[in-house]
């Protein structure tokens, strides 16, 4: 495994952690709230489309129609669990979320039990040569490839459609939107929904990789929590800057520093995350919050 | 403890003064039945009572910095483990188990506050994220470090044995012990609370600039709160090895900062009774819902936090005293009409 | 333009009732002052309208009861510009104006109400791509006021225009509005501290005393009224 392999590797995990923060980060600034059933929530997406393959789907097929699901699901959470909980006591939130967490992977394990799956790849086997005899596989590269479509994605419909305004106005400022005549409520649902729909394209991007488990989604999300905080909780560029960043960092010092070990993995970017807050609270390419007395 | 507004009595010092009485009775009999029960219920029943002490302890000192400060933190169970691997391998090393207790906290309590200075400039996720890493950090770091931890297997220990005269057994006698370490702590807590820390905590709380501007050292009560939380973090982790006489990495887990969290806010935050109310669930209700298989049990866990939070959205311990305080108020007015 | 009419509305805060019994009724096409002392109910009978804050009572469109939620009542086509502008600040000048006119389906026609909008306050143009949250007080007044239009509403309720704004502003702002009245065809409710300014531009006048209707007429019979010059216009 030569040097760039390790990069690119990195770059596709990272572009998965990318992922499930990006999701994160819509419904933080559509609601305010940090999620942490994320990652459950794409791994029930991820376990539902197996189930669509397992029974004949073909694969994109499948991981579509998957998505399409969590859409409506994400927003029927919001609309039903976490609506009440919006505006209140920061912790109240945040456990319910937990609350969703263990749920849902209790009802996974329920239905489909803890033993290991196989989920099948999105993208063709092999790869392309990178120079010194090895491959970089093709669901590497396709998976960074996915992510570019995803920023690409939410940035066009944020940036570029009434639709994306509509959003972006009700996520700055609730109150003056429904001043405005805009449907608030329904808004919110769509960036649950939308954070659910992203989830779970990256559920089913790294199942090949890690296989498909109940607890397939922790160390992702804890990732995922990491990158999106470093980039301030709003900026998506930020976050996925910060994402790739770890997920090199974890790639590399897992292959070439010898007192790290696979369970030690993880605690080398979150210490990088650590001191990097340290030096800047309001994460890389956060704001800072001007607060009044 | 918790902030009860009293309305004005229906009728003037009878009702309050008969409200006293009631509270200072409520007490009496309470002290009574933690008395009694573990001379009359089995060890498995002590075991869960001394470890809902344990564990309202752990949720107690989090209730400290999130409930009294604001702050927000998912490193308990790192404290935690500090406390209880400082007993455990004081006393697998041969020391007395109160060298090991004044180990295990002031390591917590050092660690705590190396943490708190720099991260009392942070806010909400960011410091929710610092803190997030101090388990999962912690657990592989207590697997490689085996010459104090033990390792992966963790360490077994026989502490605080029952002296012969109590003619108690071993579960009963940690049942107390506990219970009276859990005791003091608390009581600590509500002097904390009650002078003026506590006001210097609430001001923080609800504004720091406005606070800054009313005089109050904000970084030095920020960094106390967070070292007292460790402090009786790592308090309940030795009390923890009292209780099972064991330690291991995986009982440092970030699960389990999570699971006190959810614990406060089940229980209710700046409420003595909360911690204790949230305790009781973690340890409670995965017994009672442990029955078929894993997966049903963790999906009726989740289940009853969500229906907790949904009908009693700032936890039990308000709702209880809400419950509590129409009830009295119903019986003043009837008695008041009686008369 | 359409009439607004209020009849017997109780409005407040939880235990705190606000509006007591309050009745009103504003013409097709009036420019109507709502005045009052401070906490005399004026802005909550504004937020009543607009579903803000919850009331009894009945509040009529052109004869015709609104529903109570917000955005339902912005969509009948009431623009209510609060104290504070309501800007929302994070987006850009350009990005408030268009948010505006989310809900039209005529895009050619906003397109041409933008370019109106733009010449009639010229900054909106000079700092499209500034974020509003950095315009001047008066700046962020006229956003907000062109914001509003971009709905073409036929009823804009405007809550004390005049709050943190310099004097001179304040005059320009208030001349402006029967101009806007005419050539987009409102309705207006203004809430107002400044009487004297409001009553020379208004048409009709309603004043507020503790949560209740205590006076009404046309501007002129009540800038003439004795108790009024006297707790109001400073006289």
């Amino acid at each position: 495994m030569n040097l760039l392999q390790q990069v690119l590797d990195g770059l596709s995990s990272g572009s998965v952690y990318a992922t499930l923060a990006l999701a994160l980060v819509l419904v933080h600034r559509s609601t305010g709230i940090v999620n942490f059933a994320q990652g459950q929530m794409a791994v029930i997406s991820t376990y539902v489309a197996w189930t669509l393959y397992d029974a004949g789907v073909p694969v994109w097929g499948a991981i579509g129609a998957a998505i399409v699901l969590s859409l409506v699901v994400g927003a029927l959470v919001e609309r039903f669990l976490i609506r009440r909980f919006e505006g209140g006591e920061p912790l109240a939130a945040i456990v319910v979320t937990v609350g969703l967490l263990i749920s849902v992977n209790g009802l996974v394990s329920l239905i489909w039990g803890t033993v290991l799956k196989q989920f099948p790849s999105a993208f063709p086997p092999g790869g392309v040569g990178s120079g010194s005899g090895g491959t970089i596989g093709y669901g590497t590269l396709g998976t960074i490839g996915a992510l570019l479509v995803v920023v690409l994605a939410l940035n066009w419909l944020f940036r570029h459609t009434r639709l994306g305004l509509a959003f972006r106005a009700v996520a700055a400022n609730p109150e003056s939107s429904a001043l405005l005549g805009l449907p608030v409520g329904r808004l919110l649902m769509l960036g649950w929904g939308l954070a659910a729909a992203v989830g779970a394209l990256a559920g089913c991007l790294v199942a090949p990789k890690l296989y498909l488990a109940p607890e397939m989604m922790d160390s992702v999300l804890t990732y995922a929590l990491a990158a999106a905080v470093l980039g301030g909780l709003n900026s998506a560029l930020g976050t996925v800057l910060a994402a790739w960043f770890i997920g090199v960092v974890e790639n590399l010092a897992g292959t070439y520093v010898s007192f790290v070990g696979g369970d030690m993995k993880i605690a080398v970017p979150l210490v990088l995350m650590v001191l990097i807050l340290l030096l800047k609270p309001e994460g890389v390419f956060g704001h800072k919050e001007v607060r009044r007395v | 403890m918790s902030v009860v507004v009293d309305e004005p009595a229906v009728m003037d010092g009878g009702g309050t003064s008969r409200r006293r009485r009631g509270r200072a009775l409520t007490a009496v009999a309470l002290v009574l039945v933690f008395a009694v029960f573990p001379l009359v219920m089995s060890p498995f029943a002590n075991l869960q009572v001394t470890l809902i002490l344990v564990y309202a302890v752990a949720i107690l000192g989090l209730d400290i910095l999130v409930g009294w400060t604001g702050q927000v933190s998912l490193g308990q169970s790192a404290f935690f483990g500090i406390g209880a691997y400082g007993v455990a391998a004081g006393a697998v090393h041969g020391w007395p188990v109160w060298a090991g207790l004044l180990l295990g906290t002031a390591v917590a309590g050092v660690v705590g506050c190396l943490v708190a200075i720099p991260a009392a400039r942070l806010r909400g996720y960011a410091l929710g994220m610092i803190t997030l890493t101090l388990p999962v950090v912690a657990v592989p770091l207590a697997k490689r470090m085996e010459v104090v931890t033990g390792g992966a297997q963790g360490l077994n220990v026989t502490i605080v044995q029952a002296p012969g005269w109590t003619g108690l057994a071993a579960d009963q006698w940690r049942y107390y012990v506990v219970g009276i370490g859990a005791a003091i702590v608390f009581a600590l807590a509500a002097a904390l609370r009650r002078g003026r820390f506590g006001r210097a905590f609430d001001a923080i709380r609800v504004n720091e600039a406005l606070a800054t501007a009313q005089g109050v050292h904000v970084t030095r009560y920020k960094v106390l709160a967070f070292t007292l939380s460790s402090v009786y973090g790592g308090v309940a982790g030795v009390l923890y090895v009292v209780a099972v006489q064991f330690i291991s990495p995986e009982t440092l887990v970030l699960t389990l900062s999570i699971s006190m969290l959810a614990g406060l806010a089940i229980g209710g935050l700046r409420s003595l009774l909360g911690c204790v109310l949230g305790a009781a669930f973690y340890v409670v209700v995965p017994n009672l819902t442990g029955s078929v298989s894993a997966g049903q049990s963790y999906l009726l866990y989740g289940v009853c936090l969500l229906v907790v939070m949904l009908l009693m959205p700032r936890g039990v311990a308000p709702a209880l005293g809400h419950a509590v305080r129409r009830v009295a108020n119903r019986r003043e007015r009837a008695a008041a009409s009686g008369e | 333009m359409s009439t607004l009419e209020l009849r017997g509305v109780h409005a407040g805060y939880g235990k705190a009732q606000v509006l007591h019994d309050v009745s009103l009724h504003v013409g097709d096409g009036s420019i109507t002052t709502l005045l009052g002392a401070n906490g005399a109910g004026k802005t909550t009978t504004l937020r009543a309208i607009s579903g803000l804050v919850r009331s009894t009572g009945e509040i009529l469109i052109d004869g015709r009861p609104i529903p109570s939620a917000p955005d339902a009542v912005a969509r009948l086509g009431v623009a209510h510009v609060p104290q504070g502008r309501g800007t929302i600040g994070q987006l850009s000048v350009d990005d408030n104006l268009k948010a505006g006119a989310l809900l039209r389906r005529d895009r050619v026609q906003a397109r041409a109400d933008l370019r109106r909008l733009r010449e009639l306050f010229p900054v909106l143009g000079e700092r499209a791509q500034s974020q509003a949250a950095g315009l001047s007080g008066g700046e962020q007044q006229m956003l907000a006021i062109a914001r509003a239009l971009m709905g073409r509403p036929s009823i804009l309720l405007l809550d004390e225009p005049s709050l943190g704004l310099a004097p001179l502003i304040t005059k320009e702002l208030f001349v402006l509005l029967p101009r806007l009245r005419d050539e987009w065809g409102l309705t207006v409710l203004v809430v107002e501290q400044n009487a004297d300014l409001a009553l020379s531009v208004g048409d009709h006048a309603v004043v507020l005393e503790s949560g209740r209707v205590v006076l009404t007429g046309t501007a002129r019979e009540i800038s003439g009224h004795d108790e009024v010059r006297r707790a109001y216009l400073g006289n």
